[in-house]
């Protein structure tokens, strides 16, 4: 059973710089939401084996509402919000992408070399887990700040949400069923805030480009 | 005896494989957009066709241009022989290794680009350049992910890659190995010219790359360069799926029915790569020349976290 989840976190990571390479708004909601159903994907496999074990099933109600919360209903909010405000073709982020894919890749070896060996976890497994998924929030930051658009912040912020997430969830094999669904519904609401924002910000400055805020508005 | 065995099979299922790889994933893209298509077997009956055509060659073109087309299929026909089809009937100390098999390639790379200068028309050179800048962003990738599967088996050579691959029962459960699955087949579709990096099916100048060296190839040199592509490509999926997917432990029988049972293993095998390939091929558009080096750096840090994977935590938790 470790052997998936080993894979199954290298295959969240990927999907993080997979976020990262994206060029635009659509593709990295794609992305996200492909990371998203990875992450449900491991939590399903966790808590069989949980269920199997000592019969907790919170983490198969945790799975169901992450596929709800986090495949089908935040994208979609995103892509609406996405589709609402205007279209303007602009340079979205500070680098290229090369170089931040590489930036990504700095990242995870200094991530590797300075906690991959942390006592207390003895198995090498659990190491590799918490190791990818401290990657993700690392990769998370960067994204956030390498992008312009204001959906690409509040995607970014996401990516950081589903890093530490899934590091509680690799590590302590499940947190408590409430923090869980606290943490979920806090998310929901800040995206459907964050979304009004959006308009909010489009609205004042005609664009969603978050340079602009700079500008002195009457 | 056994060298000649092997070499006589190795060669026949390569050379006869190969054209049918490009029938099966042009019938998929056909079958996508609602056409018939054309059969399977279609380019074996092009490839037949030129043979037997004239070439006509340009008057201020030197030799490079008649000895390209021989080069780069004895280049991609040497390399065949590198990449075992089966387990079952290769040669312990077969000579040449990983590294080997990619010096193979760039010397065919190298007098085609050459070849394609050598007429001096404007799109041989245009061809020629992209080709340069995309061969240079792959191989660092191809590389790394040979190098991390070589360490993990202790060797290079292929066929002591592919019996200790067998050993890990179904390698693509392991973390190492899914990434450079995925960063080998990142490679495969850029090396062999498919959609994401170059259009194979078209003829618009400002989009081919691999069509623009051929361009003033006909008849039999061309002929003599499809060929050499299609054999490429095979090799290619070869050393994928007997690498990274092995089924050969499966087999508890010996001799020649082992020897046939693997083979038909090998053909499913490619044929689902064919089919992944056309897949991706199908759900993606061509990328602008200059958004290629995003997907080389994409395969290029899938091979490196495997690397990295093996060098911090001492390989694989089987």
């Amino acid at each position: 059973m470790s052997d998936f989840s080993n894979t199954l976190s290298t295959l969240i990571l990927l999907s993080a710089v997979l976020l990262m390479a994206c060029k635009r708004t659509k593709s990295y909601i794609k992305s996200f939401r492909l990371q998203s159903f990875l992450i449900a994907l491991a939590a399903g496999v966790m808590g069989t084996g949980n269920m199997l074990k000592d019969g907790q099933f919170e983490l198969i109600v945790v799975c169901l509402i992450t596929i709800i919360l986090k495949v089908i209903l935040i994208p979609n909010i995103l892509i609406k919000t996405e589709a609402k405000v205007e279209h303007k073709v602009e340079k979205d982020f500070i680098l290229n992408i090369p170089i931040l894919v590489i930036i990504c890749c700095v990242l995870i070896v200094f991530i590797y070399a300075s906690i991959s060996n942390i006592e207390g976890l003895n198995e090498g497994s659990v190491n590799l887990q918490m190791v990818n998924s401290i990657s993700i929030i690392l990769i998370g930051l960067l994204f956030m700040i390498s992008r312009k658009k204001a959906i690409g912040q509040i995607i970014g912020f996401l990516v950081i949400e589903n890093g530490l997430f899934v590091t509680a969830m690799f590590v302590t094999n499940g947190m408590p069923f409430v923090v869980d669904m606290g943490i979920l519904i806090d998310l929901l609401t800040a995206v459907i805030i964050m979304g009004v924002m959006v308009f909010k910000i489009n609205d004042k400055f005609d664009s969603i480009n978050i340079d602009k805020l700079r500008n002195l508005k009457g | 005896m056994r060298s000649l065995v092997y070499i006589s099979v190795q060669l026949s299922v390569i050379l006869l494989v190969a054209p049918l790889v490009n029938g099966i994933i042009g019938k998929v893209k056909a079958l996508s957009q609602k056409r018939k298509g054309a059969p399977f077997l279609q380019m074996y009956f092009d490839i037949l066709k030129l043979l037997k055509k004239n070439s006509v060659v340009s008057d201020t073109s030197s030799w490079v241009f008649k000895a390209a087309p021989y080069i780069f299929f004895s280049s991609a026909t040497a390399a065949a022989l590198l990449v075992p089809v089966s387990t079952t009937i290769m040669l312990q100390g077969l000579p040449g290794d990983a590294i080997m098999l990619i010096s193979v390639f760039a010397l065919g790379r190298f007098f085609m680009m050459a070849a394609a200068l050598d007429t001096g028309s404007t799109f041989g050179g245009m061809g020629s350049s992209r080709e340069a800048m995309i061969s240079s962003l792959i191989e660092p990738s191809i590389l790394v992910s040979i190098f991390t599967i070589g360490l993990i088996c202790k060797s290079t050579s292929l066929p002591k890659i592919m019996i200790a691959m067998m050993g890990f029962g179904f390698p693509l459960a392991n973390s190492v190995f899914i990434l450079t699955f995925f960063a080998l087949l990142i490679i495969i579709i850029a090396e062999t010219s498919r959609i994401p990096v170059d259009d194979p099916s078209t003829h618009l100048e400002l989009t081919m790359v691999h069509e623009a060296m051929l361009l003033e190839y006909s008849g039999r040199h061309l002929a003599l360069m499809e060929y050499g592509a299609a054999v490429k490509q095979l090799v290619f999926i070869t050393l994928l799926v007997n690498v990274l997917i092995p089924t050969d432990q499966l087999i508890s029988i010996a001799g020649v029915g082992a020897v046939a049972i693997s083979l038909v293993f090998y053909l499913i095998k490619v044929i689902f790569i064919s089919l992944l390939i056309a897949v991706i091929e199908v759900n993606t558009v061509k990328y602008r020349v200059f958004s290629i080096p995003n997907l080389a750096a994409l395969a290029f840090i899938l091979a490196f976290i495997g690397f990295l994977q093996y060098f911090v935590f001492g390989g694989i938790y089987v």
